[in-house]
């Protein structure tokens, strides 16, 4: 049955669900190396640039990248505190996230920071990637920790 | 060559939180009957040649094919029209390509429909729609949504160049205080009977006393999100002088993009690209464009300034409408618009250059600050206000004569998406 809402204006209820078959087509190999505990980027031997989100393809030269391991570990180059987020997200709150520089990456990677003191949390400040070991196969499955 | 285009008419509906007393047509109507009627022009819709329509998403009203529904519901069949989006970016875009058709001799007389209808669901749905128009791959799954994206990138001028959030907070005052006097604006309650009722003015103290959004973000550091519409109408020369006594032209307009993942965007040295009155060795330690400036603003103003001939922004426009959709996010385009040195936005608004008695005010209507955000609207908004300024009927419009910017001859309108993914820039003169 339709739920009203108001009657002058007349405003109904309407909810709208819907499941997505989502491939993640040849960048795969990010998600499936991190069950074996590998963190890997693309790298474009051409223009000597290594990406993280992994591109398949160079955006600078449209060359096929390669799959390079990385160490994980790397500097905040910023970061923010969220307490307010999109509705999916309300629950965490609040939380951190961060750009961080990776060594052997020349892209910012944007990830959530995991710290049990927030305040403390500084640009330049060195953090290592962790890898859950309970996959969800989302960016989710990694995140920082501060390098202590 | 392209043909000279003109500005002839514009019209806005009320912005409002939700307007819940009409449809998102009937809001596009109500816009489309000021721009030809309450404006001061020899011309009847049957001589609109065709529609630009803009707006942002599909999602807000779970409706596809919605610039179908305005062409119908406005009585435009069987004329051409076409839908432009590009995010936050849509209403500008939709002026540049406007402009093109006129500029190309595809139309003679062409009216731009800017709306969007946000309200039909919740805040942090509305926040999660918007954020699909980030990295739904990457950026999305973690918890990013455009406040966060934004904090990032204010949290990283302040560390390079020393912006302070008094100085953020002195924008958000600056554009809500304007708004006051514009009684389209949502957050005037005292002149727009759709407005919030926790509207009017406000000071440094209440933006920096506001909650956390996101740091160093703060409540009243962040936009609007609106209901609403705005109609632009657009001739030939020929046409134009017609029309009206009073045509304003388009002179320029550029537009730029960059990476969907701000942090994809290259780090290098001396990336910037420069504007005529620029010096290379200002910008030789800085890493461009990183995540503290917007590239694709910058490129954008590059090309509208060549096109209208500026070499020095500062001293050869009047006025701004700048996409304030955040305090930080219009500090660091004064920046990408060469208004001043790389790391000297924050200042900017500290001397009061930006004010509306400043040597350039910007956004004078309030922006999307103290104005409205409905997003598709937006950037014609900014259209129809310039236009309005140029004309030297702004008082008129605004119920109040104290936005009107004196003598004002040219002006620029900055539209603005993603984390600067597409922005254009256009430059229109008397
Ligand atoms: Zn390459």
């Amino acid at each position: 049955m339709t739920e009203v809402y108001s009657f002058d204006p007349l405003i109904i209820k309407t909810p709208y669900e819907i499941t997505y078959k989502h491939s993640y087509g040849k960048t795969t190999k990010f998600f499936t190396s991190l069950s074996d505990g590998k963190l890997m980027a693309t790298r474009c031997d051409h223009c000597k640039q290594t990406f993280l989100p992994p591109r398949s393809d160079c955006p600078y030269c449209l060359r096929e990248t390669k799959w390079v391991q990385i160490s994980g570990k790397g500097r905040i180059h910023t970061f923010t505190t969220l307490y307010f987020s999109g509705e999916k997200f309300l629950k965490d709150l609040p939380f951190q996230l961060v750009y961080v520089e990776l060594e052997g990456v020349d892209t910012l990677f944007l990830t959530r920071l995991k710290t049990k003191d927030m305040k403390k949390v500084k640009v330049g400040m060195k953090i290592k990637m962790k890898i859950s070991r309970d996959p969800e196969w989302r960016s989710s499955d990694i995140w920082a920790e501060p390098d202590e | 060559m392209p043909r000279k285009v003109a500005v002839v008419a514009g019209g806005l509906s009320y912005f409002s939180k939700a307007r819940r007393d009409k449809t998102q047509e009937e809001l596009a109507a109500e816009a489309a009957r000021m721009a030809l009627f309450d404006n001061d022009i020899n011309l009847s819709k049957d001589d609109i040649d065709g529609t630009i329509v803009s707006y942002f998403s599909d999602h807000f009203e779970n409706q596809l094919l919605f610039g179908s529904i305005i062409q119908d519901y406005l009585g435009f069949n069987p004329k051409p029209s076409v839908r432009i989006e590009g995010g936050g970016a849509t209403g500008g875009l939709a002026v540049r390509d406007a402009y093109a058709h006129v500029a190309s001799g595809l139309l003679d007389v062409a009216m731009v429909i800017g709306f969007e209808k946000m309200s039909e669901v919740n805040t942090a749905k509305g926040n999660e729609f918007i954020a699909l128009a980030s990295d739904t791959d990457w950026d999305f799954p973690i918890g990013g949504f455009y406040s966060g994206y934004y904090a990032l990138m204010a949290k990283r001028h302040m560390e390079e160049f020393g912006t302070t959030e008094e100085q953020m907070a002195m924008v958000a005052v600056k554009n809500r205080n304007n708004a006051q006097h514009n009684k389209f604006a949502q957050t005037n309650p005292k002149m727009n009977p759709y407005a919030m009722k926790d509207g009017g003015k406000i000071t440094v103290d209440d933006v920096l006393k506001s909650p956390y959004v996101a740091f160093p973000l703060k409540r009243l550091d962040i936009c609007l999100m609106s209901d609403g519409a705005a109609v632009m109408i657009l001739a030939s020369e020929e046409k134009a002088k017609k029309i009206t006594d009073t045509p304003i032209w388009i002179t320029g307009t550029g537009a730029g993009t960059d990476a969907m993942r701000a942090g994809d965007r290259p780090r290098t040295l001396s990336g910037v690209p420069m504007l005529p009155h620029e010096k290379k060795e200002w910008y030789k330690e800085l890493e461009y464009p990183g995540v503290h400036s917007f590239r694709a603003g910058r490129e954008s103003a590059r090309q509208a300034y060549k096109m209208a001939g500026i070499t020095n922004p500062l001293k050869q426009l009047d006025l701004i409408e700048l996409h304030d959709a955040y305090t930080s996010s219009e500090i660091q385009t004064y920046e990408d618009l060469g208004l001043t040195k790389y790391g000297q936005g924050g200042k900017l608004i500290e001397e009061g250059v930006t004010a509306l008695d400043g040597d350039l005010p910007v956004n004078p209507s309030g922006g999307l600050i103290g104005a409205m955000h409905a997003v598709g609207a937006t950037g014609v908004m900014q259209g129809v206000e310039m236009f309005w300024q140029l004309q030297g009927v702004a008082g008129k419009f605004h119920g109040s004569d104290k936005t009107q910017i004196k003598n004002a001859e040219r002006g620029l309108i900055h539209s603005h998406a993603g984390t600067g993914t597409y922005v254009t820039a256009t430059i229109m003169e008397r």
